[in-house]
């Protein structure tokens, strides 16, 4: 009994020993810092910032709407309804590509300036760094759709109006309600896009290229838009990480259904994982010392 | 090199095999069924046509139509499943304003996603042109002309019951006979639950040519011989449809003769 209650107190009284062998702060804080030295990560969220404005003045002015799109009915004259045209195409190859810039180049960009040898003589092990890098590459991707979802409905809502909104029931949303119905549907694109993430890390693990880890998820989602767009093969659409994007869809729909955000969640959570874990495998058994 | 082409052709091989095991084991699975459509289509109108309502200062409630569609994908044979372009559905609704025709519906063109969305096109006749003017004169966008919708993947799917008659049309324009005075009329069964069934009967200015009967597949196109020769000085003929499967023209035709 005694044994038990001592052992968290002695983890605990190991401060010492916790500073010579750091945890995942360190390697973490050092990744975030190199991210911010990174031009191509800032030029990124300017972007992200920025283009959605030009877009959104572009659409605005168009005398014809872009009715083939989702939502694209009403995008000339209904901020809400621009915000999702938006959404709808971001979903399409914009967003795999905004996560895959930093994801896909975190762990190849060590193998392109050669410099696995340094950081891992750093006191971290290759768990505790693949982590770090790992979540630098989440946050990211969060913070890069934050800004980006921020700037389009901004922009939308401040220059096209706040009109009420048809949903996809031809129901009319109030505009407040599908103020917070469009905030809520970038929201969703987060598990996807994290997917998205995983898989770049994998790329970016196993080519040690950072091309091949910024363009292989963007080409391989647009590959599975593709595959998930056919019909007779509707029965592989659950296992596609790219229908995740659209189970917003629900959202709009009066009754309004979730199904497809839950199912969403699991898929991306899988794809999640096993990439992660066939990267941290690969990395786990290479053989670093050639530099 | 080699081994980064193999791994890409490993992971490839795998990925195909996956997704041709999936579809064999679940075969043509999909959601886009047409109960699924047709609930989704008579919510979706009647919440938009309320809505062209107001804007002409109208006040209707959406229950108050009594929608009701009957979808069918690309005719009679093939299954009512999967996305595509070629869904058509019958729709009757009420609008004391706005009567149904005799056959007692609208057809609605669709183009469905895989996505669960679909995009829906109604008769102008029924549901107007492309913009309208509202009651402060301003032109606006007809809700209804075309309209967008997206349907519960996971949502009821028990069939619906909405079955609505085949319309017969005649499709030709004039009646051309031969030198001999035969001469055949163009009839086509559109979108419907029996097909079409009746006879026809034919009248050459005052002279009664007799009665011809047809019996078509919905979705189809046929040629009727007519019951007898024209008689050389007819300049029109005329066709009195009696329907006993699916709807056919209340009134008679008369169409011209070209010789």
């Amino acid at each position: 009994m005694s044994a038990t209650t001592n052992a968290p107190v002695a983890t605990a009284g190991t401060t010492p020993g916790a500073r010579t062998r750091p945890g995942l702060v360190a390697p973490l804080r050092w990744e975030i810092r190199k991210l911010r030295a990174q031009l191509r990560a800032k030029a990124v969220l300017i972007g992200a910032l920025v283009l959605p404005v030009v877009v959104v003045v572009v659409i605005h002015g168009q005398s014809r709407p872009p009715k083939d799109t989702l939502f694209g009915r009403f995008a000339t004259v209904n901020g809400f309804a621009l915000a999702l045209l938006i959404l709808g195409f971001a979903a399409q190859w914009v967003l795999p590509l905004l996560t895959a810039v930093v994801a896909g180049d975190i762990f190849a960009g060590e193998d392109q300036h050669g410099t696995w040898k340094t950081v891992l003589t750093r006191s971290t092990s290759r768990a505790r760094l693949f982590w770090a890098k790992t979540l630098t590459a989440a946050g990211f991707a969060a913070i890069v759709l934050a800004v980006l979802a921020a700037s389009t409905i901004a922009s939308s809502v401040l220059i096209v109006g706040h009109e009420p909104l048809t949903g996809l029931s031809g129901q009319t949303i109030p505009a407040a309600e599908a103020l917070r119905l469009v905030a809520v549907s970038w929201a969703t694109m987060l598990p996807p896009m994290l997917g998205f993430t995983c898989l770049a890390i994998l790329l970016s693990v196993w080519s040690r290229n950072p091309a091949v880890g910024i363009a292989g998820p963007v080409v391989i989602g647009m590959v599975m838009q593709l595959v998930g767009a056919l019909g007779g093969v509707e029965a592989v659409r659950p296992f596609l990480l790219s229908t995740p994007f659209e189970a917003w869809h629900g959202l709009l729909a009066d009754p309004r259904f979730t199904g497809p955000l839950l199912d969403g969640l699991l898929t991306s959570a899988v794809w999640c994982a096993l990439s992660l874990t066939a990267a941290f495998t690969l990395l786990r058994r290479r053989d670093i010392t050639g530099g | 090199m080699r081994r980064t082409i193999l791994v890409v052709l490993a992971a490839l091989a795998v990925v195909v095999a996956l997704g041709a095991a999936v579809v064999a084991a679940n075969g043509d699975q999909s959601t886009v069924t047409r109960p699924r459509l047709e609930r989704s289509l008579t919510t979706t109108f009647s919440n938009l046509y309320v809505h062209k309502a107001a804007l002409q200062g109208r006040t209707l409630a959406p229950a108050s139509l009594h929608a009701q569609a009957m979808c069918d994908k690309a005719g009679a044979e093939n299954k009512d499943v999967g996305p595509g372009g070629d869904w058509n559905c019958l729709m009757s609704w009420t609008d004391p304003e706005v009567p149904m025709p005799p056959e007692g519906y609208g057809k609605f063109e669709l183009n469905v996603h895989s996505n669960d969305c679909y995009t829906a096109g109604g008769p102008s006749k029924l549901t107007g042109f492309l913009t309208m003017t509202d009651t402060r004169g301003k032109v606006v966008s007809n809700p209804v002309f075309e309209f967008d919708g997206c349907f519960d993947p996971d949502g009821d799917n028990t069939p619906t019951g909405v079955v609505f008659p085949s319309l017969l049309a005649i499709a030709s324009t004039t009646i051309t006979p031969d030198a001999d005075g035969r001469a055949g009329l163009q009839v086509t069964c559109g979108s419907g639950d029996q097909g079409c069934a009746g006879s026809i009967a034919v009248a050459a200015g005052d002279t009664e040519l007799g009665t011809v009967h047809f019996d078509l597949a919905e979705e189809s196109t046929g040629t009727l011989p007519l019951p007898a020769a024209l008689p050389a000085g007819a300049k029109e003929t005329t066709f009195s449809v009696t329907s006993t499967t699916g709807a056919g023209p209340t009134s008679p035709v008369t169409l011209p003769v070209q010789r």
